[in-house]
């Protein structure tokens, strides 16, 4: 039978889940960053996790930051617990001790002072410091291997931080059993902090490069998503039911609404009527099927306000619990944080229906765009294995015409629908139409209809007809496809 | 002139109220942990002793229990400087005769000094 390892929890959202589980209880690790990463921040946010579940942690100090600095500096994040200083993890200098008496006597009293807190976390800042005392390679390695072997034996899980830069053949990098990286640097003008694990033996890690972020709350890591949903953590749904998007007159042209837990992609220009698009949607939550509205323009407030500009009550669908509102405004945001966010509000929430707008908050959002078509994989399919219909929009250029679009990214490939939002100018009025380019294993009509936008939303009306190509209809609400083709 | 042990893990915090206190006058000795400090203690019977919280081997809470529970040692006026203890400290005023709080101002340590040694004197007259 495999025996599985004794985890402890870090307390730091997203470390567990990078470390497949947790610390190793009674493992040692380097925690390794430049000055600045958020070294400092990390250890003591889990050790004071690892007090709050009832354990003592002595924190030792070799030539860093004063103590009343350091507690200064942590006063400012909600985890720091006054009362907890002194009480169950026990702050101490041994410089002293390593300066005049060397890596030996560091040992020693190391061992001295675990046994008196009886403590079951060790968190030794300043591995550089007694690196540089140390005569040889050896040295380092028989103080690690010392005190590995005694917090080993007492299940006392160790960090020593350190800001030097550690390669794989360093002595203490040999020694240790993890190791967790912290890189700041910069992605054009905005910096990007990100995490590694690049040492975990005999446990597995999610490996790679992950966001993080430094707040009030102390780091919160996000997984790389498609990391971390390889495979999605729910089976695909397969419910035969078609989706009522809420568009008037756009069902006959979609096989009587959308495949269920799909994926629409609503381009079109600014204008061209896509967020209305997406009121209408989510104007049919329940709160027994609520929606998600992730946006990256309007505001809630310029959200509602539109809702009653359209006649459509967003205000009471929020108030039920139909309707449930997030927004990021476009600017320095985290990719894997975002797609985080969207899950976890959809798992909590049992969301059913989700609008998306729109997908270029996530482009923006992405330091590395090259990922951005394994990123939306690992969304797309975790969306549909918790069965959610899912609609996002995308920016298109106007381009005044009525064929001609932009050159669709790549990520278009990944998605089940296509739907098309255009504007153009005709006989010096501005008409909106609408046309579906793919719908997933759905007969559907190719034909551009118009559309209206009004009191109720945005509605298809008749089929599109040119000026020149045959006498105009007048603009009324659509009876049915005329058309059809396959995708 | 009048003798200090100052007693914290921290030696540069420790040195540099040494340094601030010798400019006073002050003839000022240091140790590193709890135990040192007591030996130190024995060694030069202090005036007045200034003391941090949290050491390696001996507390400065178990170091000031010792103090008082010692005859020879009972009587010496202890000051507690420390960054995370103070209400600790506080709560026991039969140990420390005054509680610092890091950060404080040098001369609020120099005044309790000062203070302190003035009231010994003149209960020694």
């Amino acid at each position: 039978m495999t025996k599985q390892l004794v985890r402890v929890q870090s307390g730091v959202a997203g470390l567990d889940t990078v470390l497949c589980g947790g610390l190793v209880q009674g493992a040692s690790y380097i925690v390794q960053g430049s000055p600045g990463a958020g070294k400092t921040i990390l250890a003591n946010q889990i050790a004071f996790h690892h007090a709050k579940d009832g354990g003592k942690i002595l924190y030792v100090t070799l030539l860093a930051e004063s103590h009343d600095r350091l507690f200064q500096a942590l006063a400012t994040f909600d985890f720091y617990e006054a009362s907890a200083v002194g009480r169950d993890i026990f702050y101490i200098s041994l410089f002293k001790v390593l300066q005049e008496e060397g890596l030996a006597a560091l040992v020693t009293a190391l061992r001295s002072e675990l046994a008196r807190y009886r403590c079951t976390t060790l968190v030794l800042d300043g591995l550089l410091i007694a690196k540089d005392k140390a005569e040889s390679a050896l040295d380092v390695k028989t103080f690690v291997a010392e005190l590995q072997s005694h917090t080993a034996f007492t299940g006392c899980t160790v960090l020593f931080l350190t800001s030097a830069r550690t390669d794989d053949v360093s002595p203490e990098h040999t020694m240790v059993d993890g190791v967790i990286q912290l890189k700041e640097e910069l992605a054009g003008i905005r910096t990007v902090r990100q995490l590694r694990i690049s040492k975990s033996r005999g446990s597995a890690a999610l490996g790679g490069l992950h966001q993080y972020r430094i707040s009030s709350v102390g780091i919160d890591v996000f997984p790389r998503l498609e990391a971390l949903l390889g495979t999605p953590s729910a089976e695909e749904w397969l419910d035969h039911e078609r989706v009522d998007v809420g568009v008037p007159g756009l069902a006959p042209l979609i096989g009587g609404g959308l495949p269920p837990a799909s994926f629409t992609l609503l381009m079109g220009p600014a204008g061209s009527g896509k967020t209305t698009f997406g009121l209408n949607f989510l104007g049919r939550a329940t709160p027994e099927c609520p929606a998600l509205f992730f946006g990256f323009y309007e505001s809630p407030q310029r959200l509602r306000a539109k809702g009653r500009a359209l006649g459509i009550d967003v205000e009471g669908l929020e108030r039920t619990g139909a309707l449930v509102t997030i927004w990021n405004p476009m600017t320095e945001n985290l990719l894997d944080s975002l797609g985080h966010q969207l899950l976890e509000t959809v798992r909590q929430r049992r969301i059913h229906r989700l609008f998306i707008d729109g997908m270029t908050g996530f482009q923006r959002a992405a330091v590395y765009p090259a990922r951005l078509i394994e990123f939306f994989t690992a969304l797309a399919n975790e969306l549909r294995g918790h069965g959610v219909s899912t609609i996002a929009t995308l920016e298109m250029r106007d381009l005044n015409g009525l064929a001609g679009t932009d050159p669709l990214p790549d990520f278009t490939s990944l998605m089940d629908n296509l739907v098309l939002l255009r504007q153009v100018g005709l006989g010096g009025e501005l008409r909106r139409f609408i046309g579906v380019v793919k719908m997933r294993d759905s007969a559907f009509d190719t034909a551009f209809h118009d559309v209206i936008i009004g009191d109720g939303g945005l509605q298809v009306a008749n089929r599109l007809i040119l000026p020149g190509t045959a006498e105009r209809d007048p603009v009324v609400p659509s009876s049915g496809a005329q058309s059809s083709g396959e995708s | 002139m009048a003798t200090v042990v100052v007693i914290d893990d921290e030696t540069m915090n420790a040195d540099a109220l040494a340094f601030m206190l010798s400019a006073e006058g002050f003839s000022v000795r240091t140790a590193a942990d709890g135990e040192a400090g007591l030996r130190l203690v024995a060694e030069v019977q202090p005036d007045l002793i200034i003391t941090d919280f949290m050491m390696p081997v001996m507390t400065g809470l178990e170091l000031a229990q010792k103090l008082r529970a010692n005859a020879a040692t009972a009587r010496i006026p202890v000051i507690l400087l420390t960054a995370a203890q103070a209400e600790i400290g506080r709560s026991h005023p039969h140990l420390f005769d005054v509680v610092f709080e890091k950060p404080c101002l040098p001369s609020e340590i120099v005044g309790a000094v000062s203070r302190l040694l003035e009231n010994e004197n003149s209960r020694g007259i």
